[in-house]
């Protein structure tokens, strides 16, 4: 592939395609450490070349090659052929593509894959067990109607299920706080508290 | 039980859950992006920059040097190959960009590339230049070059000024008068699903994976656009991640996408994104509102004026008209109404949650709540006084009106009574404490609907029907209805919809799928109840000579009254047959004759609100408390109760659900939404999800939905009105009531911020 002249000198900044300026603030520092660590020599020099990362996702090897710009959900999506995570607004702001890294709930939309190296990242195919039981977390929304057009959903039922390991679901009023980086526009949110603090139990008990 | 799953009082159906909550929970629920399509290639469009002018160049050269891209189509490829878009109907706008060099809104497309990767098409949307001739744009209300124009001379699509009696003596004459004018903004639907189109074409056929609420009509639509003959397209669209009407017409984009599909060679998907959404998906236009109302010294209210204005675009007179649901809310002595559109240089407004009602209602309760201040009488027996079993325009009478039920069932629920009526007299520290109420109201509707069932003779039953499921519970109710009318277990009921190839179904607005589709199935299950039921009154068995009348499907089995009964399974061998299919087409009393095969040409044929003989609406009430902080004037809503009246419910915990989200998009309307608009440039400047605020779980707290029981069979042969926008209407009001009782200051334009309350 030729080199394209209008592109950034440092070839991974998402500049080129990103026009909201406040997300630039937030993903700038995450382009340095993406070229530092995962990215070495061949993205410098050719923004286009592909980049090899491996990583588990819920528990299986991937060995991808990636356009270095690529985002840890689109990875997810368009080259794990895992759509159980959502896109809702590639910003950060929505929460919908929340998975799991390395046990820590994290924006997969705001990190690039390739930062992901020999991370551990559990989404939400990787909850119910093999035999189909659903996850405790699963179960609760089920139960509550935790849920309308369920697009959300995922990205809340990762996120809830790392609020609980946090140890930040012990009331309902640190629920809805830890809880309020994921929207829901149906608005379940009564209800996902609810499901929530059924699942807490049941975890603990499990 | 949760609070998930209220108990069914009369009239109610159980609160089954919903029977994709696994494929939801597990992340299998196949959403129109999800799709899994082989050697797929990625579009991103370009789109303007001015609201007005034309393109003078577009330099397309440095996003064709971005490797990877596969083509770039402007209005130079593109002019003369589509038919323009048909407003009104399925389609959003009549605008057709990249057939011209026009500019008729900010971010109107301009270009669109494909790319073999997602990221390469990003790059290269982002590389194209444009070289405008700009004109200064006229955004909004007051901008100098917008043009006003009385709605029922500018659109078909509404029908006329209501009016009842002599309003200008009626209001000249009563002892207690209001004359105010209230404001709602514009705001966005943002649903979390972004808009997407994935087309994918096998030889002259085209399959359209993309998330709408009109698949029949979406298919007619595109196939006008593409020059193609309707039967070659197919719209998917199993799963949609919310709605609230911004999927339900069909935007300039699927076109557009579908023919790049075709030139390139590839399947193309096209994931928009949600700053461009805000300028190529419909929104929420802003409205002006003046009410005049006139009063006895007892609280009747002798006359009504509501005069409306709404923005829309320059070529599309796009109007939502709530005054018909307004000049028949209350016993009116007399009523006056005016709608105008003011055509500005924006895209084309379309619906949103409660398109008439959210607005036109937010400004007749918020005046209800100032007359009742002015006459010193508390607001619910304001209502009362005014309550009316006949609507005050055409003298007709409402089919149900449980409006009262809902006021008292909510007041006591809330603890209304407690409330101490002096403003500014409730306080808990550093927070004064106020509290409202407001009508809930929103029109039944019923459309045409189609379905096809195939039952086997082990009960399983496979449902088709085009509806669509947008987070109603729609699936999940029809195969509640089947269940009952045949008598066989939920679990063994398959449902499919959300697909063009399956019998039509009504556009998934105006709160019409339950109805519709209860009813089409109702019709169907008819008729297969009629096959078994002649087939085993004939057949040796223990049925034989059984009154046909008298039968039932229950359990699995066919029963009669008089305690005989036949496993299905044998009736099945009765008529030796393995499988009944049946097609069932249900149009509404009323339709015209040609009502289904407009629903197979795309178009759907409501009736019900104010047409008949009765009229139709369902009812509610809402309570809120509001706090609001003495020093920072933070407002918070800790407590909202609403009641709803809505015929019968079909599954309780889908219409406690479905009411929820309502109520809290109220609250969001009252507290946290609006879309800005920089007056300059006619554009929208909060176009992410960052500074378009929505309520966060942390917003809410107690909520409480009551379902009053009510029967009403003149609206549907399911006896169902729709809830899905009944909840957010009123909401604002509410609360907006509750803050003048906390402050004494009357807010009559939306969102309340803490910045209005500063002053």
């Amino acid at each position: 592939m030729s080199s394209n002249p209008a592109s950034p000198p440092n070839g991974v900044s998402r500049r080129g395609f990103l026009s909201g300026s406040a997300t630039l603030a937030v993903a700038t520092p995450f382009v340095a450490h993406a070229a530092e660590q995962a990215a070495p020599g061949a993205a410098a020099k050719d923004p286009h070349a592909k980049v090899a990362v491996s990583f588990n996702i819920n528990g299986k090897p991937y060995q991808l090659g990636l356009d270095a710009r690529t985002s840890l959900l689109d990875a997810l999506r368009d080259h794990a052929g895992l759509t159980g995570t959502k896109k809702g607004c590639d910003h950060g702001q929505c929460g919908a593509c929340s998975v799991l890294v390395d046990g820590r709930r994290v924006l997969s939309c705001m990190s690039f894959a390739v930062m992901q190296e020999g991370a551990e990242i559990t989404t939400i195919e990787g909850l119910a067990s093999t035999d189909g039981a659903l996850h405790p977390m699963q179960q609760a929304f089920v139960d509550h109607d935790a849920f309308q057009c369920g697009y959300c959903t995922p990205g809340q039922i990762m996120s809830a299920v790392g609020c609980v390991q946090e140890g930040h679901a012990e009331n309902d009023d640190d629920i809805r706080e830890y809880m309020s980086g994921n929207l829901c526009r149906c608005a379940a949110y009564p209800n996902i508290v609810a499901a929530i603090r059924q699942a807490r139990d049941d975890m603990k008990e499990g | 039980m949760s609070d998930a799953a209220p108990r069914p009082n009369e009239n109610m159906g159980e609160p089954f859950p919903r029977i994709d909550a696994r494929l939801k929970v597990t992340g299998q629920a196949p959403y129109p992006a999800d799709a899994p399509i082989a050697n797929l290639a990625y579009g991103t469009f370009a789109v303007s920059s001015i609201a007005r002018g034309k393109i003078n160049a577009i330099d397309i050269e440095p996003a064709k040097a971005v490797p990877g891209v596969l083509a770039v189509f402007t209005h130079r490829e593109m002019a003369g190959q589509l038919e323009h878009p048909k407003f009104g109907n399925a389609a959003a706008s009549s605008i057709a960009p990249l057939d011209t060099t026009d500019i008729l809104h900010d971010g109107q497309p301009l270009a669109l590339v494909i790319a073999e990767t997602f990221e390469a098409s990003q790059e290269a949307a982002q590389a194209i230049r444009v070289d405008y001739a700009a004109e200064q744009p006229s955004a909004t209300f007051d901008a100098q070059g917008t043009e006003t124009v009385a709605a029922k001379e500018a659109s078909e699509q509404f029908e006329e000024d209501v009016a009842a009696g002599d309003f200008e003596a009626a209001f000249a004459a009563a002892p207690v008068t209001i004359d105010q004018r209230y404001s709602t903004p514009t705001q966005h639907h943002n649903p979390i699903e972004l808009f997407s189109t994935t087309a994918v074409w096998d030889g002259d056929g085209l399959t359209v994976h993309e998330p709408s609420q009109n698949v029949t009509g979406w298919k007619v639509e595109l196939a006008h656009q593409l020059r193609m003959e309707p039967e070659k397209v197919r719209i998917v669209s199993r799963y949609i991640g919310g709605a609230f009407g911004s999927k339900g017409p069909m935007t300039s984009r699927t076109a557009i996408v579908a023919w790049a599909a075709k030139k390139v060679g590839r399947p193309v998907r096209c994931v928009v994104s949600r700053e461009q959404s805000c300028m190529t998906q419909t929104y929420r236009a802003e409205t002006r509102h003046h009410i005049r109302m006139g009063a006895d010294r007892d609280g009747r209210i002798t006359a009504f004026a509501h005069e409306g204005w709404e923005v829309t675009s320059r070529p599309d007179p796009y109007v939502v008209g709530g005054t018909s649901t307004t000049g028949r809310m209350y016993d009116y002595g007399s009523v006056l109404t005016k709608v105008s559109i003011v055509k500005a240089d924006r895209n084309t407004p379309g619906y949103m949650r409660s398109p008439p009602e959210t607005p036109y209602v937010y400004a007749l309760e918020n005046a209800m709540d100032e007359m009742a201040v002015a006459l010193n009488m508390d607001p619910v027996e304001f209502r009362r006084v005014n309550d009316t079993q006949v609507e005050p325009i055409g003298k007709k009478p409402f089919s149900s009106r449980s409006l009262m039920t809902c006021y008292d069932q909510a007041a006591e629920a809330f603890g209304w009574k407690e409330r101490n009526a002096a403003v500014g007299s409730m306080r808990d520290g550093d927070w004064l404490i106020g509290m409202g109420c407001a009508t809930a109201i929103y029109p039944t509707n019923v459309a045409p609907c189609t379905v096809r069932l195939r039952l086997n003779a082990d009960g399983g039953l496979r449902l088709q029907c085009g509806s669509h499921e947008i987070g109603t519970g729609v699936r999940t109710i029809a195969a509640q209805m089947a269940s009952e009318r045949l008598g066989i277990p939920m679990d063994k009921i398959e449902v499919e919809m959300g697909d063009s190839s399956l019998p039509p179904a009504p556009v998934s607005g105006g709160s019409v799928s339950t109805a519709s589709v209860c009813s089409a199935v109702i019709k169907g299950c008819a008729s297969i109840r009629g096959k078994l039921f002649s087939a085993v009154v004939s057949a040796d068995g223990p049925l034989k000579g059984a009154e046909p009348a008298t039968l039932d499907m229950k359990d699995g089995a066919i029963t009669s009254s008089d305690g005989r009964s036949m496993p299905m399974k044998e009736a099945f061998v009765a008529m030796k047959t393995g499988v009944i299919e049946d097609y069932a087409e249900f149009a509404p009393d009323g339709a015209t004759p040609e009502a289904v095969s407009k629903l197979y040409g795309g178009q759907s044929e409501m009736k019900g609100g104010e047409k008949g003989e009765k009229v139709k609406y369902a009812f509610g009430a809402e309570f809120v408390e509001v706090r609001i902080n003495t020093r920072t004037r933070e407002v918070r809503v800790p407590r909202i109760v609403g009641a709803f009246a809505a015929g019968r419910i079909m599954n309780t915990r889908t219409a406690r659900s479905q009411l929820m989200g309502g109520m809290i998009w109220g609250i969001s309307s009252a507290l946290h939404e609006v879309t800005e608009i920089d007056p300059r440039a006619a554009r929208y400047v909060n176009r992410d999800l960052q500074d378009y605020l929505v309520p966060v779980n942390a917003d809410i707290r107690d909520l409480q939905v009551i379902l009053v029981p009510e029967v009403d069979m003149d609206v549907n042969p399911a006896g169902v009105k729709g809830l899905g926008e009944l909840g957010n209407v009123g909401t604002a009001a509410a609360i907006a009531s509750a803050v003048y009782h906390a402050t004494g200051k009357r807010i009559r334009d939306l969102p309340i911020r803490l910045e209005t309350l500063l002053t």
